[in-house]
């Protein structure tokens, strides 16, 4: 029996690998596991396998090599979606066997369509979900989704906020800076629930943060949820079923800056979107200066109606001086009447005189003093 | 009168005030009276709006 050395025979493996597979490369559809990022030499390994019900009836080693490492970076911009394990994804492969390392596929390329295709559909499912299942905090109204939490009022001044956000993340920085410094002075008390906000799990932990918000024994006027922007964001915890149903029945308004301009989010459909932290405190700061307006648009209204309501107590007051002055003896008397007088008391009638009475007759200037010595009275 | 007033509550009684003032059957002494009674709801929620109690509370999980 001659043996051959293992080197020939996996050089004789590998060249028939090449007489089949060699040029030629495939579009494979396959769930990813195993998933090993190594981002400072751009190289990615893990696994490509394909189930079917609970047994894995296909399995294979795959590579990203520096080359290729960039279709990880686009699939996860575009994606919105971590490239991590249990996701399914459709690439383009080459069948490699390397004498060391034995079979592998070298992944080439990543239809990311076929993703946000597979996304698009998980959404959609999701969505009808719950206007199915939440019919009194859920509806479709005119291409809107109307809940509970979004139709809820902002207080007319938003002051306690409880902020749900990363430890020491930009989104953290940029929410409470643009608070803390608002040109008006307004002052805001804030609450701050950290934790992890994005990842596999992050989606149940800002679910935790929901409920500890609920168990506080203070109010809050509205609750944040804030991260920050970046291509790298993960898209995937705002799309879940439970997290998106428990913001729509939420009691305390919620508002959201989770940083993704081109897409907006299941939980940001039942929330009130702003996109990003900043916008989030503006909108606050906003709210508040809205109702100061308000409250200075009274004071001035009220300075006019004092005034308004002074000159015309004035006016008429003016009237009646008038009034008075002109209805006084002395300028009745100067307009060229007189006034006749009987031991200084007025005689307003000449039937009260008799013949031969001393009267006496004032002008504005002095008087006279006479005898009546002829009546005659006027018929009517 | 004003301490711990919500906003709601100061700005629905700053506008029964309006409404008051805004009929002009309102005599001159009463007048005086209500603006009074405004001009302190209002002082009352810009000092609110800006007041310095309290800070920045975190919580970590």
């Amino acid at each position: 029996m001659q043996a051959i050395k293992l080197s020939e025979l996996t050089a004789e493996i590998q060249l028939t690998f090449e007489e089949r597979f060699a040029g030629e490369t495939f579009w494979i559809e396959a769930e990813i596991s195993d998933v090993k990022k190594y981002t400072t030499n751009r190289r990615c390994y893990l696994k490509m396998i394909e189930r079917e019900g609970r047994n894995t009836i296909a399995e294979i080693r795959a590579v990203f090599w520096a080359n290729s490492y960039s279709q990880i970076e686009h699939f996860e911009k575009h994606t919105r979606q971590t490239f991590a394990d249990g996701i399914s994804i459709t690439c383009l492969v080459r069948v490699r066997f390397h004498p060391q390392y034995g079979l592998n596929l070298d992944v080439l390329q990543i239809d990311v369509a076929y993703t946000l295709g597979t996304i698009e559909l998980e959404r959609q499912k999701t969505l009808e979900r719950l206007v199915k299942e939440n019919v009194q905090s859920v509806t479709l109204v005119d291409g809107v989704y109307h809940t509970y939490n979004n139709r809820l009022p902002i207080p007319m001044v938003v002051q306690k906020i409880a902020l749900v956000t990363a430890p020491n993340s930009d989104g953290q920085r940029d929410f409470l800076q643009e608070l803390e410094t608002n040109r008006h002075g307004f002052s805001f008390y804030i609450t701050q629930f950290l934790t992890q906000i994005q990842g596999d799990n992050a989606h149940e932990l800002i679910m935790g943060q929901l409920e500890l918000i609920e168990q506080q024994n203070e109010s809050f006027d509205v609750i944040a949820i804030v991260r920050g922007g970046g291509s790298q964001t993960d898209f995937k915890p705002f799309e879940d079923y439970e997290l998106a149903k428990m913001i729509a029945g939420f009691p305390i308004p919620i508002l959201t800056g989770i940083g993704h301009d081109r897409n907006t989010s299941i939980a940001d459909m039942m929330a009130r979107e702003h996109k990003t932290p900043t916008k989030v405190a503006a909108v606050i700061i906003e709210n508040n200066f809205q109702f100061e307006n308000r409250i200075i648009g009274i004071k001035d209204w009220l300075q006019k109606k004092t005034s308004q309501v002074l000159e015309r107590a004035n006016h008429r007051l003016d009237a009646m001086k008038r009034l008075v002055k002109a209805s006084s003896p002395e300028a009745i008397l100067r307009k060229g009447f007189t006034m006749v007088m009987i031991d200084d008391t007025i005689v307003t009638s000449a039937k009260s005189l008799v013949t031969g009475a001393e009267i006496k007759t004032q002008f504005a200037d002095g008087d006279i003093f006479s005898t009546v010595t002829k009546k005659e009275l006027h018929d009517n | 009168m004003t301490t711990n007033l919500s906003y709601t509550e100061a700005f629905a009684a700053l506008e029964a005030i309006v409404e008051q003032i805004e009929d002009d059957s309102i005599q001159l002494d009463q007048l005086a009276e209500k603006v009074k009674q405004a001009n302190d709801l209002i002082q009352y929620c810009e000092a609110k709006l800006r007041s310095i109690e309290g800070d920045l509370k975190r919580i970590k999980t």
